[in-house]
């Protein structure tokens, strides 16, 4: 092991050797993009860490404010359970930013007990207990790394059955809870900077276009999420113009709202 | 490289990314693309070591020489990123490039190429959409495995 260890370490050192002394690859200035279209695949969503992390870094947020305690009721229909398993780990990471371990360890029960509601709590029980584990030694960036994990062990485990449509909603959960906390965050302290992290234009028509095809899921969450995402398209889709305060506050009501619907049984 | 080498580099690299990133391999595994994403991570794992938060999802396929796939990105200004490609396969020459919304090149000077590895670096000046284009410039091989990692800090 030892000496796997030494050839790992070696193995690593090359590689970043080769970052170093590899040619800085020539690529065009500019491409059309439009000639891409047949090839791009759909837009990627990000981590609600990735957008945590960048807004933190425009000055000091009181995570604490943000972290959600509050118990969920049993929801038996599927979907339902998606979008709250999205938000509970969205929670996780919001618990994660604010380092508050007994809200993190208590998440990461509730992220074990939504995944066996769906089917799929057998990929998340080792996650979950490293969530736990991290949360009680205080290593922020492991348990950071379990909710990744898991949110991609639930998504893969839905995919393996063809249960694609419940993993668009498992994202979809997270970024109505991550852009619920932005715009709480931003409306609280406006900055153009702050504001500008809501322009997400391509990740909204993504989100659409997928809950368009979701027919099958005739539940009034999905129709009030359907309904809202048509309200907040001209808000967040402004081209080059800069979002206002007054379209930031707009943002929060309605995502606060939707927030409440998903928690909460109809 | 001859058959013995490359199995011996593959198997070792694959090993490599198993010991380093364990549930990031096992997560879920393409047969077909498993090789390029063990060589993506291993581009990754310096950087990781650097503070960059590597994403558990990727992206993987197979192109033809010449052939290019762009995946859509949304970045966050005030987020620094590195996006890694991977393959396995010797003699391929592969290339990520980042574009923003409008088709121009986006990223840092920094990014590279070389052998089996090749990584762009960007550091958004504005958050919105970017376009990712990964392409197999050149391969002994009818279709070339890629896969693609990304990290931030």
């Amino acid at each position: 092991m030892v000496l796997f260890s030494k050839r790992l370490n070696s193995m690593v050192a090359a590689v970043f050797g080769l970052a170093l002394c590899a040619h800085g690859a020539q690529a065009p200035q500019h491409v059309n993009i439009n000639q891409l279209s047949t090839t791009v695949e759909d837009v990627v969503v990000p981590l609600p860490n990735e957008l945590f992390g960048a807004l933190n870094k425009l000055g000091a947020v009181n995570w604490k404010e943000h972290v959600r305690s509050d118990e969920e009721p049993n929801f038996t229909e599927r979907p339902r359970i998606a979008l709250l398993l999205g938000t509970v780990i969205a929670d996780g990471f919001i618990a994660v930013q604010a380092e508050d371990a007994p809200a993190v360890k208590d998440i990461g029960q509730r992220v074990l007990a939504l995944a066996k509601g769906i089917g799929v709590g057998n990929s998340i029980t080792p996650h979950a207990k490293a969530i736990i584990d991290a949360a009680d030694k205080r290593n922020w960036a492991n348990v950071r790394q379990e909710l990744d994990r898991t949110q991609n062990s639930v998504q893969q485990a839905m995919n393996e059955v063809h249960d694609e449509k419940l993993s668009q909603l498992v994202s979809l959960g997270g970024w109505l809870r991550g852009t619920e906390v932005l715009t709480s965050v931003v409306k609280q302290h406006f900055s153009n900077d702050g504001a500008e992290l809501l322009h997400q234009p391509d990740l909204l028509t993504y989100f659409q276009t997928r809950l368009q095809a979701m027919s099958e899921f005739n539940l009034p969450i999905v129709h009030q999420i359907q309904d809202a995402l048509v309200e907040v398209k001209p808000l967040i889709n402004i081209g080059n113009a800069r979002i206002s305060a007054e379209s930031v506050k707009k943002l929060n009501e309605i995502t606060t709202r939707l927030g409440n619907d998903i928690i909460k049984k109809d | 490289m001859n058959p013995f080498a490359k199995v011996l580099l593959c198997t070792t690299s694959l090993l490599a990314a198993i010991v380093v990133l364990p549930s990031a391999i096992f997560a879920w595994v393409d047969p077909t693309t498993v090789y390029a994403r063990a060589f993506a991570l291993l581009a990754a794992e310096p950087y990781v070591k650097q503070g960059f938060h590597l994403r558990e999802d990727y992206w993987a396929g197979e192109l033809a020489s010449g052939e290019r796939k762009a995946v859509r990105q949304q970045l966050f200004k005030g987020n620094e990123y590195w996006f890694w490609l991977g393959t396995e396969v010797d003699g391929a020459k592969e290339s990520v490039h980042i574009y923003d919304s409008h088709g121009e090149l986006a990223e840092q000077p920094d990014s590279w190429a070389k052998g089996h590895f090749a990584a762009a670096h960007i550091i958004p000046k504005t958050t919105g959409s970017y376009f990712i284009i990964v392409s197999v410039e050149k391969s002994p091989a009818a279709r070339t495995h890629w896969a693609l990692a990304y990290g931030f800090r």
